[in-house]
């Protein structure tokens, strides 16, 4: 048994920490049993400030870095691009897109060399590729928590909701603590608890 | 503390493999460490600086992989245990030196850990590093998953102080950037000891020339291949499974066996198929590669990089079962000879060698190809308030005031991004061999890049071969600039190349994450470039990269003179200046009256200067904004206004 998640963004918007935080509850989920490994593969290091980045985050029998194609039984997107990008290539049919709806245009879009889609096409696609699309501003619920930089636990919250990963929200909440400064702590809780909502009503 | 030296031994945490080679590393009981930063390497020595305080190591960031290599060794040749890590390119630098070690050794012990590539990501070439350890003659480890990462660090450091020869780790990107679980071990007590025999087991044993001369030295390093093949033969990391009745066998290198082995269990045939795992890829344990050999009708080796387990296989399977066909990346290809493997590529070929089908859905493909046209590309860039796009915009100002074809040589770096482009722009290709191309944005103004310090030695060669339709010009960073252009830089002097040669002083190792260079200062002196660049001979100008109009005229200046020339453009780093200061958003403005729409604030090619298409009218984006004042001082309407205090001053 394996679940694949790939968590999705831009660079910057915090995607390589909600990894960590969601990796991190697995580890913690998975306790010493050796056949239950836990496996993330990430892109970052050279100049990817404003790139696609994503980490692929893989638990259970499982030795590889990477998610097959079709094989994400989740994706956590910090940007909707992002998510499509991410979602045409690796969403297994009957997968669940968490989305967050604020875009980040690239640079060929704000040059005008490009056309950033809409939204309503975004999730058509996602909806196309089979796809249960949990979409919200999470930028939005963020700022109510106290901090925009918070939106990717905000996103971690929401994707904790949907049990795919089967570890419990303690864990989960555990691993938020566990891995921001501890004068964040209390506004990435809050932020945590307002994706975990959002979901609970979108499902 | 770091979570690798404050967790006990037997804990389980989660490591990016470059952490989990810096903890197998004290495992190995490591007295000094060095290494010059490359992606996707960087993080190893990182790791161990971290920590080298608390477990009381030596650890440091040299100029470039040749003289930390050199440190490393001459540490080991001390009696000490170190360790130098490296990118793949890195051992390129290194590589003099790196030749002749294995020629007598060393004392002490001594891994080079060198991070491969496969995929380019981070790099300008695939190698492979398993190539330089036959050539070099010496052992090489390379790891399945970043427990193993851990544990092949600690064992080779053993290996290497048993054969008393440096021994490699080749880590990939897909290990070293990766992270998983990882069991921490046990780390010794230390009592480093350096000592000191010129004649240690062998007469002039450290000089390759001393009596009787460098065949003896060679000859010795032959005498240690028993000894190497035992440890690859036993090595616990080497696995043969054989099972009754199997026709088929894979054998699986390094992350190639993490691939293989989550294919055999997706499609559920591993009793069907022997298995050797390798871990201890160089020399190959003949034996257990003889007896999947003659024990298979059918062969499939599965590794990253080059087929060099797969040449093996031939050769030996020509004598022990020559009827097998072998697949891999070779002759029979079930995998292309570049490019990285994955699992999904491990697993097709798996299948096809098994003659079984997977499902595959012609229409969904389909549908995927269309809404893939949906998904508009993300250049990378340059950040918002670069000192780059400043030196970069100055830089084709200036030529702009010669007539001709000019060539710019850049080489690695953040500023390598110069050569880019813009991937929603278009670009077409042509047979002609002269003609000027349109610089767009500074994604454009770079004409060659392929490694560090390479531009200013190609600019030498295009100089004295005679290039007159244009200026001849080469830019750097400064921490490349101490890397590899000090040797280039006196050659242009003392050949009196006519070129121009920019340094591009942001004070940091940027690209691979913010490493000190000789110029960030750090409590200490910090390196005069242009005292040093006057010193070798060069004519020298100064500038600053936010002052477009001093910088401008400086560099026509320097490009004006005949001779070698210099300008040091300084401007910290946006990002180093953003961590520090913690500046609010952007106050920069555009006046929509004033903005004609004209773009050529949007050349300047800073992430946080937008275009509305339908009000065809400038704007900012606050978030990324930090007010250095390029657009500002860019537009030619004065449609924009400064909002607060250029970083840089």
């Amino acid at each position: 048994m394996a679940v694949n998640i790939i968590i999705t963004g831009v660079g910057g918007q915090g995607s390589v920490l909600a990894s960590r935080i969601v990796a991190g509850a697995l580890l913690q989920h998975a306790g010493s049993d050796p056949q239950y490994r836990v496996r993330v593969g990430e892109t970052f290091g050279a100049a990817q400030r404003g790139g696609s980045v994503a980490s692929h985050v893989r638990a259970g029998s499982v030795l590889g870095p990477l998610v097959g194609e079709d094989q994400a039984d989740l994706i956590v997107a910090l940007e909707p691009l992002e998510g499509l990008r991410i979602a045409v290539r690796y969403l297994k049919p009957g997968g669940t897109v968490v989305l967050n709806t604020r875009a980040v245009p690239p640079t060929d879009v704000k040059a005008g060399y490009a056309q950033y889609p809409a939204l309503e096409a975004i999730l058509e696609a996602l909806d196309r590729l089979g796809g249960k699309v949990i979409a919200l501003d999470a930028t939005a619920l963020a700022e109510e928590a106290g901090s925009i930089k918070a939106m990717n636990v905000v996103l971690v919250g929401a994707a904790a909701r949907t049990g795919l990963t089967g570890v419990h929200r303690e864990t989960f909440l555990q691993a938020v603590e566990d891995r921001v400064p501890a004068r964040f702590k209390a506004l990435n809780l809050k932020a945590f608890d307002l994706g975990w909502q959002c979901a609970g009503e979108a499902t | 503390m770091h979570q690798i030296i404050a967790a006990k031994p037997g804990q389980r945490l989660l490591l990016m493999g470059n952490e989990a080679i810096a903890r197998g590393a004290l495992e190995g009981g490591v007295d000094l460490v060095a290494a010059y930063p490359g992606t996707p390497s960087s993080e190893i020595t990182e790791t161990l600086l971290d920590v080298a305080e608390d477990t009381g190591i030596y650890a440091e960031w040299s100029t470039n992989e040749k003289v930390a290599f050199e440190v490393a060794a001459g540490a080991a040749i001390a009696g000490v245990r170190s360790l130098v890590a490296m990118k793949n390119a890195g051992l390129n630098v290194a590589m003099d030196t790196f030749m002749t070690i294995p020629y007598g050794g060393i004392m002490g012990a001594m891994v080079v850990v060198v991070a491969d590539d496969p995929g380019a990501h981070y790099s300008s070439t695939e190698q492979d590093t398993r190539v330089l350890a036959r050539y070099a003659e010496i052992p090489c480890f390379e790891p399945r998953d970043q427990d193993e990462a851990r544990a092949m660090t600690a064992a080779a450091l053993e290996l290497s102080a048993q054969l008393e020869l440096p021994v490699f780790v080749r880590s990939v990107t897909r290990i070293s950037h990766a992270s998983g679980d990882v069991t921490l071990g046990h780390v010794p007590a230390r009592s480093p000891d350096p000592g000191f025999n010129r004649h240690y087991g062998m007469p002039f044993r450290w000089g390759v020339y001393g009596p009787p001369g460098a065949t003896s030295k060679h000859a010795w390093l032959h005498r240690t291949f028993p000894q190497q093949l035992a440890a690859s033969e036993q090595s616990p990391f080497n696995v043969l499974t054989l099972k009754d009745g199997a026709r088929v066998g894979i054998i699986a290198a390094g992350l190639g066996s993490a691939y293989a082995q989550d294919a055999l269990t997706d499609l559920a045939i591993g009793e069907n198929c022997h298995f050797l795992k390798l871990g201890l890829v160089n020399p190959l344990p003949e034996q257990q590669l003889k007896a999947i050999i003659r024990a298979s009708q059918m062969l499939l080796v599965v590794e990253e990089g080059d087929p060099v387990v797969e040449q093996e296989v031939w050769a030996l399977a020509k004598e022990h079962n020559p009827d097998a066909v072998i697949w891999g990346k070779w002759k029979q290809q079930a995998f292309l000879p570049y490019g990285e493997l994955n699992g999904d590529l491990v697993r097709n070929a798996v299948a096809r060698v098994f003659a079984q089908d997977l499902p595959a859905c012609a229409a969904r493909s389909e549908m995927k190809e269309k809404l893939r046209k949906l998904v508009v590309p993300r250049s990378s860039t340059l950040c918002a308030g670069c000192p780059h796009l400043g030196s970069f915009w100055a830089l084709k100002m200036a030529l702009r005031r010669f007539p001709g074809t000019h060539i710019v040589n850049g080489d690695i770096g953040c500023y390598e991004q110069g050569g880019y482009g813009i991937f929603g722009q278009a670009v077409k290709d042509g047979p002609e061999r002269k003609q000027k191309q349109p610089i767009r944005s500074p994604y454009e103004i770079l004409d060659t890049c392929h490694v560090m310090g390479s531009g200013i030695g190609l600019a030498q060669g295009q100089a004295q071969a005679g290039y007159r339709e244009g200026k001849v010009l080469a830019v750097a960073g400064d921490s490349t600039f101490f890397h590899a252009c000090l040797p280039a830089l006196a050659s242009a002097a003392w050949n009196n190349a006519d070129i121009t040669f920019l340094i591009m002083d942001n004070s940091w190792t940027a690209m691979t994450g913010h490493q000190p260079s000789p110029t960030t200062g750090n409590g200490q002196p910090v390196f005069d470039i242009p005292g040093l660049a006057e010193k070798l001979g060069a004519k020298i100008w100064q500038a600053r990269a936010f002052d477009l109009e001093q910088a401008t005229e400086t560099i026509a200046q320097a490009v004006a003179h005949a001779g070698p020339s210099v300008v040091v453009l300084t401007g910290e780093c946006a990002l180093q200046y953003i961590r520090r200061e913690r500046p609010g958003p952007g106050l920069t403005q555009v006046d929509p009256a004033a903005c004609t729409g004209c773009k050529i604030c949007l050349a300047v090619g800073c992430p946080a200067v937008t275009f509305d298409n339908t009000t065809k009218k400038a704007g900012i984006d606050a978030v990324q904004c930090i007010d250095c004042g390029l657009c500002v001082a860019a537009c030619p309407q004065g449609a924009m206004s400064a909002g607060g205090e250029d970083h840089g001053s």
